[in-house]
């Protein structure tokens, strides 16, 4: 069966990787030493850290950055069609510094470009921009969305942005203008509505929790209504959720459409024709709760798979999506959903059912 | 039951993980504080992970918020990936797993003949 793989983090050594790629006064800034990248604020408790443990370089070092070892693990193992990018280094965690973080987009977007993208047809790239600064977001969206292979702008969730607010909307309008998808994906800043919790388990459980309220603030702010062909993913967030925040949409928008009339369809239907969620981490639910699952959501085409290679919770794909599933409901998640959603082409050769009709 | 000579029982250190293959299956090996060798199926029951690439650990406790105690040294598999911790003295997950889903370390018997040790499988 084709895979499209939604969630596969790319990286980089440091932050120095980006000097070739940055103008001054950036450049001697980085250079010097001036900033040493993101750091998360907790403390892995896995075996790999954040990674697979064995996700590791010849030497038996930690590897995060290395596109071989990608290669030979996920991309020929799991016999990936498209394995789409959405990176870990997200400028927007940036508070200060608005021109630095936009540069250092612009410089992640030329690395990955050059030593990703180039590489493999077989991945898809997403743009990274700095969404603090939403009018050089958009120049930079413009910038790289001529490259054959890029297909998505990245969101970072962060903890201060809900990105339904009017000062975000060249963000989206360049993605449409350039037909892009647009992805939401956490960050280590991502929090709960109390904060990020005691414990590292406290803070992974939160992030569903710091998802849900992007799709509510792009709805009730009129997102999917201004830009009625721009489509939208939540990486990474969970998925069983949103059976609830489509129906409690859909009420208080009875309730209360009077105070946002610009929403000119029920939210479900925006959601079900619009939005996409990514698979990993897989809940632990049986197939026939998966199948119940999918009617609560009144569609089987908004669930696409995905890995989140390399990080510790990767999902297996000959694992992680039950076998018991029809194997219609398998195919749209494993490759048909997302095809459809990034256009991309499954080569015939690889559809042995549809290369028999 | 075949029986499979594999190494000295020097070879096998408490809170190492030593990987062996038998025939196509990989396992690993480990030896309990209390002296026993124990042979596991290479896949975690999760979601197959090589357990090669995970560690022996010990086992964290405690009853109060923030105060954290550790024992069972050596008697702790946790898997590469997710860090599920397994028991390598019961095969068990020290936390269950759901109904429908696998749970359990396949031990395999281990045999010690001299210096050998000998897997059952």
């Amino acid at each position: 069966m084709p895979l499209i793989d939604t969630d596969v983090h790319e990286s980089f050594s440091g932050v120095r990787d980006l000097v070739p790629y940055l103008p001054e006064p950036y450049k001697s800034w980085i250079d010097g030493g001036g900033w040493r990248g993101f750091s998360q604020p907790f403390c892995y408790t896995t075996p790999g850290r954040g990674n697979r443990a064995d996700v590791q370089n010849a030497d038996g070092s930690a590897s995060v950055s290395d596109y071989g070892v990608m290669r030979a693990q996920l991309l020929d193992y799991h016999h990936h069609d498209y394995a789409v990018l959405t990176g870990y280094f997200y400028p927007t965690a940036l508070k200060l510094q608005y021109g630095l973080a936009s540069a250092m987009a612009s410089a992640y977007n030329d690395y990955v470009a050059e030593h990703w993208l180039a590489k493999d047809k077989r991945l898809i790239g997403s743009i990274q921009i700095n969404a603090r600064d939403p009018d050089a977001a958009a120049r930079e969206i413009d910038r790289m969305a001529s490259h054959p292979q890029i297909k998505q702008v990245m969101l970072a969730v962060v903890d201060d942005i809900a990105y339904g607010h009017p000062m975000y909307r060249p963000i989206f309008a360049a993605a449409e203008r350039n037909k892009l998808t647009v992805a939401f994906h956490h960050t280590v800043y991502a929090q709960g509505p109390y904060g990020m919790g005691l414990h590292y388990m406290e803070r992974h459980c939160l992030i569903p929790i710091a998802l849900m309220p992007q799709v509510i603030s792009l709805i009730c702010n009129g997102v999917f209504d201004s830009f009625p062909n721009l489509r939208f993913m939540i990486l990474e967030g969970g998925f069983s959720w949103l059976p609830h925040v489509m129906w409690r949409l859909d009420r208080e928008f009875r309730q209360g459409r009077v105070e946002v009339p610009w929403i000119k369809k029920l939210p479900s239907q925006h959601c079900r024709e619009r939005l996409r969620l990514s698979t990993q981490p897989t809940e632990d639910i049986t197939p026939d709760q998966w199948g119940k699952l999918i009617d609560l959501m009144g569609t089987d085409e908004m669930l696409v798979f995905s890995t989140d290679y390399p990080h510790f919770d990767f999902d297996n794909p000959n694992v992680a999506i039950p076998r018991a599933l029809s194997d219609d409901i398998r195919e749209k998640i494993f490759w048909k959903n997302a095809a459809k959603f990034y256009e991309l082409d499954i080569p015939t050769s690889a559809v042995p059912s549809q290369a028999a009709e | 039951m075949p029986r499979h000579t594999i190494c000295k029982t020097s070879e096998v250190e408490v809170g190492v993980l030593k990987p062996i293959t038998i025939g196509r299956s990989p396992l690993i090996l480990a030896r309990l504080p209390s002296g026993e060798i124990r042979a596991v199926g290479g896949y975690c029951p999760h979601q197959a992970a090589h357990l090669k690439y995970g560690c022996i650990s010990g086992m964290t406790n405690g009853d109060t918020p923030n105060e954290l105690t550790f024992d069972h040294a050596g008697e702790v598999l946790r898997c590469p990936w997710h860090g599920f911790e397994y028991s390598l003295v019961s095969g068990d997950p020290l936390v269950p797993a759901p109904a429908n889903m696998g749970g359990r370390l396949r031990f395999y018997d281990v045999a010690i003949e001299g210096d050998d040790v000998i897997v059952i499988m």
